[in-house]
């Protein structure tokens, strides 16, 4: 297939803020000869360059895609209103920033899904591409509309719009997906490729769901009564996949460089994937289990590897929860060491503060000084057994002495409101906690502290996730979360505390779409079709929106969102398996409402299900 | 004894497109990653020490713009290392960026490339430009060439005139520009453009895809004083 790639002429680029975005040619962004067997690949993130830019994922599928000589995969992010609106004006497709070649020419589109408030960028996206956004309107002249990210372990609000999805961690699903396509498109899709028995066969590949497979039927008070594959050739349950070794899998040696600044603008090394601690809001903590670390001379190896090949002066380490490296000590030294003489820093962000991270973070001038952040999450140790965050009060106070002496005039904590059995009490703890703060502060001798005190909260509003504890709680009312804000609004007036809320609204619809079954599909689109987009940007989120097309398609947003679920109604993620059991989370769930705390995976196993992946912590390594 | 590498660079492409301080950043990188030994600066948050010579505005493109490094002369490296890094660094540079020229020169603050710009030369081009300028040049007879200026702060009005040295149009649609440049006296291009808006000799549209290139950056030589010299008097960037 031969098109021309699009025109953006200077006129165009002069007038939109930062035409970098729209440009490409950075550093380590791959071009490849056209031929009729290449595989096109664009990968899409649904949201601005500078944050899309910033995704490991991206890197690392980019990287593993174009080491393919059977593939080109370039990227394309979403344009911002005043690039879109010229694009609509002068009947600019979206396009590829590689090639600049219009996304519908490709095999293959795919999305990364990282937040459900990106749904309506993804149909922007798709229409600014001239791709039906229906998948039962596309044909074989169509792409493939592939998702992939944790929001797809709960698609089913999208199950409209994709063709297909990878369920965990695509590294290896996405390369059989590959070959699979290029045994029915050995040179290139012809317009009359054989789409729909691709699909079919896409299915039986372990993590792939294809969602026009299913049928969901519904009860008559709304939940979901079965979701059915169409016939026996279907998988009834899709399992996740993962990357067993961490050491052994192909890593990206290069990074694409930006010529401007993005959000994450340095190389990052991936410790581990998953999260041994267990905190029952935290989806990724278990979506991604079992813990399998990256060794320390992989690491070690792939550091040197990238700063060579980025040229990038700042070192950053990923992870779930740093301070959980089983070999942080061993790491950080080996990595100071190598980037010492060479102006390289290590940033360490999201560390448990205790006395060898504050060492850690103070050691030699290549480390950074960054602010401390600690995320107590609730106010009382009651609410932290509650969602199982093992910290307490007198962690955070010796944490805060060390802080002060090692210079540090302050913190960021955050919090959440409106989570499972929360009272008023709960969100005045926030506010005593500061309060402790700053006794401690004022009580230390002064040559200990640092002149100023300086203490920022946040707040954000709890929400209920699929494949958690918590999956089967109700979201707090609005109402409710408001007036505990408010409240801690106040309390905090003349204190030495900045106080952040994050507003109820985009929290509200967030909730709705996180538990969302196959009928919100039609909402999506009719709000999208309002002109909506960039909803998680809080000035471009409109509420009444998204409640009067609930209306309109007779849906209730409190039905999704304030609903306690019953322990056996069948959840419209439940044919999604991610390892981890339901009966382990409703174990968790009820051991929650007891206030009753569960050992993480270092000290004891409490039989979570990840065994079933045959590797990583649950064995020992 | 600390010496600077001066490059001459010329830029294009999705280059162009590059805000002053993404160019500086893309810069610093590639220097790194073609492992010159550039010094850095002191302090808390050590950066390379680069000198661009003018910051260009965004959408510009170059063919004549320079850029001192500030080499660690705690590094051995051998005398004849300009070509070497040369080529290292064109290897290392991102699509649009390209190292034309470059050579060793001595570290002097009051002979920065910085201190001694007098003035650019730019080539505009769109339809018919050139012809619109000429009409332009004929029937706009005022003493005073404001425009409106702004700044992030304010707008304010300024007389342009002073600052073009001299215009000259080439066949139906390229116009070259002299113009003063540095820290004294200074004029982006696109403002003459906004006076031929502004009198209607120009639609907004053409006005916006006019291509600006600087084709040339001129200096007062080092034996003198930048506010006595003249056009005659005035070197490129490599001969300051
Ligand atoms: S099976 Fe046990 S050790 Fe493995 S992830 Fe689950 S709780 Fe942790």
């Amino acid at each position: 297939m031969k098109t021309e790639p699009v025109n953006l002429t200077d006129g165009l680029l002069r007038s939109v803020t930062k035409p970098a975005r729209y440009v490409g040619g950075e550093w380590n962004s791959v071009t490849k000869p056209l031929s009729s067997d290449l595989v096109r690949f664009a990968f899409c993130f649904p949201d601005v360059y500078e944050i899309g830019m910033s995704n490991s994922a991206l890197q690392i599928l980019y990287y593993l895609l174009n080491q393919r000589p059977d593939t080109w995969c370039e990227r394309s992010f979403a344009p911002w209103t005043d690039m879109e609106q010229l694009m609509r004006e002068k009947n600019i497709p979206l396009y590829s920033l590689e090639s600049r070649t219009p996304l519908s020419q490709f095999d293959w589109v795919g999305f990364t899904l990282q937040y459900e408030l990106s749904f309506t960028n993804v149909l922007n996206m798709l229409d600014l591409a001239g791709i039906p956004q229906l998948t039962s309107e596309r044909s074989a002249e169509d792409p493939l509309v592939v998702a992939g990210g944790p929001v797809a372990f709960n698609l089913e609000p999208m199950a409209d719009f994709f063709d297909l999805a990878v369920i965990g961690e695509a590294e290896e699903t996405i390369e059989e997906l590959i070959d699979l396509y290029h045994q029915h498109c050995p040179n290139g899709r012809t317009s009359t490729w054989d789409r729909s028995a691709f699909l079919r066969q896409a299915a039986a590949i372990p993590g792939v769901y294809v969602p026009s497979l299913y049928a969901v039927v519904y009860k008559a008070d709304q939940t979901v009564e079965a979701i059915r594959p169409l016939d026996g050739t279907v998988p009834p349950i899709i399992q996740k996949r993962i990357v067993k070794n961490l050491n052994t899998m192909k890593r990206p040696d290069q990074l694409i460089v930006p010529n401007t600044e993005i959000v994450h603008d340095r190389m990052s090394l991936e410790l581990f994937r998953g999260c041994p601690r267990g905190c029952r809001f935290c989806q990724a903590g278990m979506i991604y289990r079992p813990v399998r670390e990256t060794g320390v001379d992989t690491l070690s190896k792939q550091a040197a590897a990238l700063e060579q090949s980025t040229g990038y002066d700042e070192c950053g380490l990923l992870s779930l929860s740093t301070s959980d490296y089983s070999q942080l000590g061993s790491l950080t030294d080996r990595l100071l060491e190598q980037f010492s003489g060479h102006h390289t820093s290590l940033s360490l962000p999201s560390l448990r503060l205790d006395s060898f991270t504050l060492e850690l973070m103070q050691k030699g001038s290549s480390t950074r000084k960054s602010g401390l952040t600690f995320a107590p999450e609730a106010g009382t140790q009651r609410l932290r057994d509650v969602i199982n965050k093992n910290i307490t009060e007198q962690d955070l106070l010796e944490a805060m002495t060390l802080a002060f002496k090692g210079g540090w005039n302050g913190a960021k904590l955050y919090f959440m409101l409106g989570l499972p059995t929360e009272t008023d009490m709960d969100a005045q703890a926030i506010a005593d906690l500061t309060d402790s703060i700053e006794t401690l502060y004022r009580g230390l001798p002064r040559s200990d502290r640092p002149r100023r005190l300086e203490l920022t909260v946040s707040t954000a509003v709890f929400i209920p996730k699929p494949h958690t504890p918590f999956q089967w709680a109700p979201q707090e009312l609005p109402e409710v979360v408001n007036k505990r804000q408010q409240f801690l609004k106040e309390r905090f007036r003349n204190r030495p505390v900045k106080y952040h809320y994050h507003d109820w609204h985009s929290s509200l619809i967030e909730a709705l779409l996180a538990r969302g079954d196959r009928r919100l599909g039609a909402v999506i689109r009719d709000v999208w079709a309002k002109g909506q987009t960039f909803d998680a940007w809080d000035d471009h989120f409109k509420l009444d929106n998204w409640l009067d097309s609930l209306e309109k398609f007779g849906l209730d947003v409190s039905f999704y969102a304030h609903r306690e679920r019953a322990e056996a109604e069948i959840m419209p993620w439940d044919h999604i398996d991610c390892g981890v059991t339901s009966a382990f989370l409703y174990r968790e769930y009820q051991k929650a409402l007891k206030a009753k705390t569960t050992p993480q995976c270092r000290i004891a196993c409490s039989q979570c299900g990840a065994t079933t992946f045959e590797g990583g912590i649950c064995f020992g390594d | 004894m600390v010496t600077n590498w001066r490059i001459r660079y010329s830029r294009k492409g999705p280059a162009v497109w590059l805000a002053h301080l993404d160019q500086m950043r893309t810069f610093e990188r590639s220097i790194r990653r073609a492992g010159i030994p550039v010094a850095y600066s002191g302090g808390f948050n050590p950066r390379p020490q680069l000198a661009f010579a003018l910051p260009i505005g965004v959408g510009i493109a170059t063919e004549d713009d320079y850029v001192d490094v500030k080499i660690d002369d705690q590094q051995n490296y051998e005398p004849d290392v300009n070509e070497l890094w040369c080529r290292e660094l064109n290897r290392s540079l991102p699509e649009g960026l390209e190292v034309q020229a470059s050579r060793l020169v001595t570290d002097d603050k009051k002979n920065s490339l910085m201190s001694r710009v007098t003035a650019a030369r730019y080539r505009l081009s769109s339809l018919e430009l050139a012809k619109k300028v000429d009409r332009f040049q004929t029937r706009f007879n005022e003493d005073t060439w404001m425009v409106e200026k702004q700044t992030r702060e304010k707008r304010s009005l300024q007389d342009i005139k002073p600052l073009i040295l001299d215009i000259q149009t080439e066949g139906k649609h390229l116009v070259e520009l002299l113009v003063c440049a540095g820290s004294q006296k200074n004029l982006r291009p696109e403002l003459f453009l906004q006076l031929l808006k502004m009198h209607q000799f120009l639609s907004e549209e053409d006005m916006l895809e006019t291509s600006i290139t600087r084709t040339e950056l001129l200096f007062a030589p080092q034996h003198m004083k930048v506010a006595d010299t003249n056009i005659r008097d005035w070197v490129s960037g490599l001969d300051v």
